[in-house]
């Protein structure tokens, strides 16, 4: 349990981290959907090298795609591109930091699938096996051209029965995966060699560039993230005084309206001093009531909150209080604009 | 235990990272079902097609209307739509934000169904077996001899191994290949573009618009809390206004039992603890008195005012020993009216 939470909060701690860990898991989606696709050649003249070429590439831009889509810090890199100056300098070196960090995680899923399907051979196979120069292998000596292209395109279909337990597809075959799994060691082995350069030349460029354009892409994501928050606690500080400002206008409309009738049948109002002393005791806990007491007045405030949702300006409610009956329906004119209350709130 | 209230807890701090937990459970919960879901072709000319049309395009309408439903938001936006003006304007491009975000969340399950359908293949295989080109494909010398319908019998057939009797025809084998071939294509272009509008949708929307798309989420937010937090109110009003409600009526059979039946006035306790829990039973003190109270309060609850005394009446016996009248005696608990803000 306490390992789990140090991870999450290990994750938590950075948006890198949680880019890093983001980009850990869809290449393990990549590798778990690679496995369980599939792969399916047609066996057909044309179709083979559509196929094969089609499954090698489209996925990766998908995934591609996915990795920009999932990375949060590709909105803020658009978003800092694309802001007005304003009273904020821009600085080019920070959107190229951030390009080139988001780049290299998006980049790390495709390449997994290139690689896995390199390794495994089989769209290699099915891309390039009408290719092949039948000169390399002696079986093809006593066929026709035709035949041996109509044979040469069965070759990744095992079960096909022009090519079944045929000594000269396993030639083939083994010959193509070969090929592929060169090419896909070799790409590995240069991926590695060139992140390992990258990794160990870059002491001797310029640290100090590096080091602030890190700090302020940093800071970039993470204002946005405290900005969305402070927006998230205003709102729901807003709505509170909110709704217990509209509770108290209705209380004091009914007021307004019930000492009338309250009068009538001799009873005691709702104000009465008497009463007031009396429940000092009680106050704490009858706090919650806000002046609503009956069914009649309980229908009536949620009628009246569907019907007419109070304006979004809590002015009134935040200065003290002017007396009981003065300042209760006047708010009922007011109706600024949402945007103007919001720009008061700031200041964090 | 600890680990799922955990997660729970973190997908909750966040109502966006809720839902897109919701959202990628219910990609997953697609592409189980769809795993799950035995697959099973007719067979035949004019069934292969409707099936199939039906396996592909159902489900991810019910996992689209699932989505929605699943979606707290959806409530708040037809609230908000529909809602009479009064003191509040309507601000349009909220209400878009809304639908788009729901929508974006809801499509994600279906995407995934269709997705994964055209990816195994079977579903087109099924519905286009009977649109192979034989001439092509198989044995091009037999196609003229046959009639279209008894082609498209033997067609229809290619999906069930066990029953295909056209091998004379077309090769199983190799019109399977190729349709799921050109299944698989129409998968992965699919996934394609999707992703690109996505991605799309994501980039290209803080080039154009985002002043108005920070106000959007900020008052729709809002809205949400809002609403959230009325909630609560209510409900803390209810309990306080019940609980009120049931202690008058409490004393009001207590003091009807004490004219009713002259008990004599309880002793007071000499503990204050004791005095306490004397207090809680608000004089009713016997199983006979208890039950009455009981179907009292079953039979004739008491009126839903809190400001103003009752005729004593009113809550009394039901059928039982009459009272010795209306007497007007000041209550003690009466709620106050005092708010905080």
């Amino acid at each position: 349990m306490d390992k789990f939470r140090t991870i999450f909060q290990y994750f938590q701690s950075s948006s890198e981290s949680i880019m890093n860990g983001i980009c850990l898991i869809l290449a393990v989606a990549t590798v778990k959907i690679y496995s369980s696709f599939d792969f399916n050649c047609p066996c057909l003249p044309r179709y083979n090298a559509l196929y094969g070429l089609g499954l090698m590439f489209t996925p990766p831009v998908a995934l591609f795609l996915c990795g920009l889509i999932a990375n949060r810090q590709s909105v803020v890199l658009i978003e800092e591109w694309r802001r007005p100056t304003g009273r904020r300098k821009k600085d080019p070196g920070i959107v190229k930091y951030l390009c080139s960090s988001v780049l290299q995680r998006a980049l790390a899923a495709p390449v997994v699938w290139i690689l896995l399907a390199l390794l495994d051979g089989k769209c290699f196979i099915c891309a390039f096996s009408s290719s092949v120069d039948p000169k390399k292998f002696s079986d093809f000596a006593n066929m026709t051209a035709s035949d041996v292209q109509l044979f040469l395109t069965k070759v990744p279909c095992k079960d096909d029965e022009l090519v079944k337990d045929n000594p000269a597809r396993k030639a083939v075959s083994r010959y193509l995966r070969c090929l592929s799994q060169a090419i896909g060691w070799s790409i590995m082995l240069m991926l590695i060699v060139m992140a390992f350069l990258a990794r160990s030349l870059q002491p001797c460029f310029d640290q100090t560039r590096l080091v602030q354009r890190r700090y302020w892409s940093n800071y970039i994501d993470l204002e946005q993230k405290l900005f969305d928050e402070t927006c998230c606690e205003h709102a729901r500080d807003f709505a509170h005084k909110c709704v217990l400002h509209f509770f108290d206008s209705m209380r004091s409309e009914m007021k307004a309206r019930g000492l009338a009738a309250t009068r009538q049948d001799g009873v005691i109002p709702w104000d009465s001093a008497a009463e007031a002393e009396g429940q000092e005791r009680e106050e704490g806990k009858k706090d919650l009531l806000r002046g609503i007491a009956n069914q009649k007045q309980v229908n009536q405030l949620l009628t009246t909150w569907y019907r007419s949702k109070p304006p979004l300006d809590i002015t009134q409610a935040l200065q003290p209080p002017p007396g009981e009956g003065g300042g209760s329906l006047s708010h009922r004119g007011t109706s600024c604009p949402p945007a103007t209350r919001f720009s008061q709130h700031t200041d964090v | 235990m600890d680990k799922f209230r955990m997660i729970f807890q973190f997908l909750q701090s966040n109502q966006e990272s809720f839902m897109n937990g919701i959202c990628g459970i219910m990609a997953l919960a697609s592409a189980q079902i769809y795993s799950a879901f035995d697959f099973s072709c007719p067979c035949l000319p004019g069934y292969n097609l409707a099936y199939s049309g039906g396996i592909l395009l159902v489900p991810p309408l019910v996992l689209f209307l699932l989505g929605l439903v699943m979606n707290n938001n959806v409530s708040m936006l037809a609230e908000e739509w529909k809602r009479p003006i009064g003191q509040r304007r309507k601000d349009p491009a909220v209400l878009r934000y809304m639908f788009c975000s729901m929508a974006q969340r809801a499509l994600i399950a279906p995407v995934v169904w269709v997705a994964v359908t055209l990816l195994d293949g079977k579903c087109f295989l099924c519905a286009f077996c009977t649109a192979v080109p034989v001439a092509t494909l198989g044995n091009s010398s037999q196609v003229p001899s046959l009639a279209q319908q008894e082609t498209a019998r033997l067609l229809a057939r290619i999906p069930c191994q066990e029953i295909y009797d056209g091998e004379w025809l077309i090769a199983r084998e190799v019109a399977v290949r190729y349709l799921r071939c050109i299944s698989q294509a129409l998968g992965w272009t699919f996934v394609l573009l999707t992703t690109l509008l996505a991605f799309i949708v994501r980039a290209v929307r803080p080039c154009f618009t985002q002043a108005a798309f920070l106000k959007s989420k900020y008052w729709s937010h809002y809205i949400d809390i809002e609403r959230k937090l009325f909630d609560e109110t209510c409900t803390e009003h209810a309990k306080a206004f019940a609980k009120v409600c049931i202690q008058q009526f409490f004393e009001a059979m207590n003091h009807d039992l004490t004219l009713g039946h002259s008990h004599p006035k309880p002793t007071k306790a000499s503990a204050e603890g004791a005095e306490e829990e004397r207090g809680k039973l608000h004089g009713i003190t016997d199983q006979g008195t208890m039950n009455q109270l009981l179907k009292s309060w079953h039979n004739c609850k008491p009126p839903l005012r809190l400001d103003q005394e009752e005729p004593l009446l009113e809550n009394g016996w039901a059928g039982g020993v009459p009272g010795p009248g209306p007497a007007p005696i000041l209550r003690k608990e009466v709620a106050t009216y005092f708010s905080k803000v």
